[in-house]
């Protein structure tokens, strides 16, 4: 049977990711007695809800075969904004709220320039890279805003069922996004704009305005992420996220979703955001000199492609 | 060429065609869609390699495994896409690839002056390639075989996109070709610019040589004789009264003067036309794809507008604009009818496979698997795909471009069979084609279009030679 074979093929590549992750965490394991803990496995989680719930949203926008720079200067921009007005007499749940809308909004000004405009993403997001840090930078003056209420301590310390919060709100962010992607007309228009736009286009999708709305959700979940961040760090920072837009970048093409659009989806995503925290956390553990530590998450990735267009081109025969 | 056959798969292509080139001669090759032109001249051009028979070049056997190999041998193909550098100079891609070392621009220009003039063409070898019109684009294409020292090109409907001002400098670039004892073949469908170039005519019927003719020796009607009746499928409508009248449509687009059409249910027009007439625009046009067209009065914007108001298009080119290869059948099917298959915004997933089921059973997609990604599937079954997502819209008109290209018989059959059945279960069908036969087989109606606009109007039964006589300008000659 042809579907038995073809269903083979999706699961090994599929499989060969989680394998990957498993022989580090193997490897690791074996190197320090430190890493295979459950506080240490905790650790990991929490360091990587952030870069995991911005890569959500750059998942979505690569699928559509773009790319968005600017999250995470956008998330310096939200959570200074937030942070602002939970210091100030705004309730924290309404500073949040305006958080996340300020950030959908910010996505959709790049989204109407890519959809409408038509520029080039890249340029687009480079644009708005710059942008949202200058703001970010001039609303403080260039200095940090501290003296938090307690709900966002709440959100970067607390836990549930042993769990951090964090960890709690990278799982549901990426049910959504998988919910929004396997379940909705939009996630559906996604895929097929990624496809092949025009075709997509020639069967009446609204092509500009879903491409916006995938920016506004690359927004959305980089101000999630700006108040988890906030919450961690117990104060806002206009340099926060800096080169964050390489890190969930590379989260997505590590979890198997194609730059050229059309395929992707958000659990390869997560087994990429955990690849790489595996990688920083292991590197730590065995004091790894912080330089050389970008050095092997660059071959790792590097790696992790390499056996992605070896498994691919493998298919294609 | 001699005793040239060509199969793929099991089906020949080519069975035993002798072609003869004299040095400096132009050599028309002529038949209708899927006679094995462009078969035969891959061949030559070392596209692909021939099953049978021999080739011999100045008395020498030949045999090109590429196309590198045949233009090694002088032997060059102009496309129909154009093949240059649209932002280096028209100089640069003369020579690109000849110049070693550090390139001399000064020299480049020179020589590119010297070669140009030599063949009477007047382009200013700096202007970078992307400032030429389409015509200019591609006499320097010309001008580059040249310069690579070719003595044998081949020419594909070379002028499709080209305007009349345009083809006349074509034309004369070709005579002066000849003069220089270069050799060409020349493919075309209109017969009024093979009657003026050509000094002896190929004609292929179903990958056979009908016959090579003195051109002054045949009379368009006799090479209109020998390319029609080739053994297609055969097909007959059963055609019924038609109903009232249910669109009128006007239009008009870039390569298209403004028209009328009024279509009634159960009624199939037929368009016919060669690339470049307009034929296929018009049917863009009346999907709000390009140019203007109104439909009872109302603009047409858009596609999407064009499919809330139920007209519909199965686009002529189904890789390009037809299907979304990486996703599965059934997401292709429901493409265009994602919003009611939904609701409060959530997929309907059992609506969405019932929806998948109902129409790659009654389109009999094979194999019967609506889970395989679209890509997967032969090209017959990829058109049933895209018919299907664009029926699954339940809409009133539907407009097909092309719809059998690349399609084997089994399937083509099967599309012709459901084409009738839209018909008598009312819908208005608008039908672009290149294949008369097919436009023969469907219609209750052809019109024929030239240079943007409809110049005939046939009516059911049809005449087949009298189609093509108007298809090709054959008509307008004495």
């Amino acid at each position: 049977m042809s579907l038995a074979r073809v269903n083979w093929r999706e699961l090994l590549s599929k499989y060969g990711l989680v394998l990957a992750l498993l022989v580090l965490i193997i490897i690791l394991a074996l190197l320090s007695d430190r890493f295979l803990t459950t506080s240490n496995a905790l650790n990991v989680l929490r360091q990587i809800a952030v870069n995991a719930i911005i890569a959500c949203g750059m998942t979505v926008v690569i699928i559509t075969a773009g790319i968005d720079l600017s999250v995470g200067s956008l998330l310096a921009l939200v959570g200074v904004l937030g942070a602002g007005m939970a210091t100030g007499d705004v309730p924290p749940a309404l500073a949040m709220g305006a958080t996340l809308g300020i950030g959908a909004l910010l996505g959709a000004f790049n989204g109407f320039f890519v959809g409408y405009v038509r520029i080039a993403p890249f340029i687009v997001t480079l644009a708005g890279l710059t942008i949202f840090r200058g703001l970010a930078l001039a609303f403080t003056d260039g200095s940090p805003i501290s003296g938090l209420p307690p709900a966002y301590f709440a959100i970067g310390y607390g836990s549930f069922l042993g769990i951090p919060t964090p960890v709690w709100i990278m799982i549901g962010f990426m049910l959504l996004t998988h919910f929004l992607l396997r379940f909705t007309p939009f996630g559906r228009s996604v895929y097929a704009i990624g496809g092949n736009e025009e075709a997509a286009r020639l069967s009446g999708i609204p092509v500009k305005r879903v491409k916006m709305l995938t920016y506004a959700y690359a927004g959305l979940a980089s101000a999630l992420a700006a108040i988890v961040l906030t919450g961690r760090l117990n104060s806002a920072q206009p340099s926060a996220g800096y080169m964050f837009e390489l890190d969930a970048i590379a989260a997505v093409v590590v979890g198997g979703t194609s730059l050229s659009g059309g395929r992707g989806a958000v659990f390869g995503t997560l087994i990429g955001a955990l690849i790489i925290g595996v990688i920083n956390n292991g590197m730590n553990l065995l004091n790894v000199p912080s330089f050389y530590q970008q050095v092997v998450k660059g071959g790792v990735i590097l790696g992790a492609l390499l056996i992605e267009r070896l498994i691919s081109s493998r298919n294609q025969t | 060429m001699s005793g040239v056959s060509k199969a793929y798969g099991g089906a020949y292509a080519l069975r035993g065609v002798d072609l003869e080139l004299r040095q400096g001669e132009v050599h028309a090759l002529v038949g209708e869609n899927g006679a094995g032109k462009s078969t035969l001249m891959k061949v030559l051009a070392g596209v692909h390699r021939h099953d049978g028979g021999t080739m011999t070049l100045d008395g020498k056997p030949v045999s090109f495994g590429s196309v590198a190999e045949a233009r090694r041998h002088g032997i060059v193909m102009v496309y129909q896409e154009l093949m240059l550098f649209p932002d280096l100079s028209v100089a640069e891609n003369l020579y690109l690839g000849t110049e070693r070392g550090l390139i001399n621009h000064r020299r480049l220009l020179e020589r590119a002056r010297t070669d140009l003039a030599a063949i009477e063409l007047d382009v200013d070898p700096a202007t970078p390639v992307r400032k030429l019109g389409i015509g200019e684009q591609q006499l320097v294409e010309i001008a580059s075989a040249l310069v690579h020292d070719s003595r044998i090109l081949i020419m594909d409907e070379p002028t499709a996109a080209l305007s009349a001002v345009e083809s006349e400098r074509l034309f004369s670039l070709i005579d002066s070709l000849k003069a220089r004892g270069v050799s060409i073949i020349y493919i075309s469908h209109r017969l009024e610019e093979i009657f003026r170039l050509a000094d002896r005519v190929t004609v292929l019927r179903d990958g056979r040589l009908v016959g090579t003719h003195e051109i002054a020796a045949v009379s368009p009607d006799m090479v209109i004789k020998e390319m029609v009746g080739r053994s297609v499928l055969n097909y007959s409508r059963k055609r019924v009264e038609r109903g009232e009248i249910m669109a009128r449509f006007e239009f008009e687009g870039p390569d298209l003067k403004p028209g009328k059409l009024e279509l009634r249910q159960g009624e199939i027009v037929g368009l016919a036309g060669v690339i470049g007439s307009g034929r296929s625009t018009v049917l863009n046009a009346l999907f709000g794809l390009t140019g203007k067209a109104s439909w009872n009065g109302m603009p047409v914007n858009s596609p999407r507008d064009a499919l809330r108001r139920g007209l519909v298009l199965v686009p002529g080119d189904r890789k390009m604009q037809g299907m979304v290869a990486e996703l599965p059948a059934t997401q292709n099917i429901s493409l265009a009818t994602l919003e009611r298959l939904s609701r409060f915004g959530v997929m309907n997933a059992r609506a969405e496979k019932s929806q998948a089921d109902e129409w790659s059973g009654r389109l009999s997609l094979r194999p019967r698997d609506p889970n395989k990604p679209a890509g997967t599937f032969s090209g017959g079954n990829q058109q049933k795909i895209v018919v299907g997502k664009m029926l699954a819209t339940e809409p009133t008109v539907l407009l097909l471009d092309e719809p059998t290209r690349g399609v084997d018989v089994g399937a083509r059959a099967e599309l012709y069979e459901l084409i009738s059945e839209l018909a008598d279960e009312g819908l208005g069908l608008i039908i672009g084609s290149s294949d008369t036969s097919e436009l023969i087989s469907l219609s209750d109606r052809i019109l024929v279009f030239r240079h943007g606009a409809v110049v005939t109007e046939l009516h059911a039964p049809f005449v087949e030679e009298e189609v093509v006589r108007n298809v090709t300008g054959a008509s307008q000659l004495a």
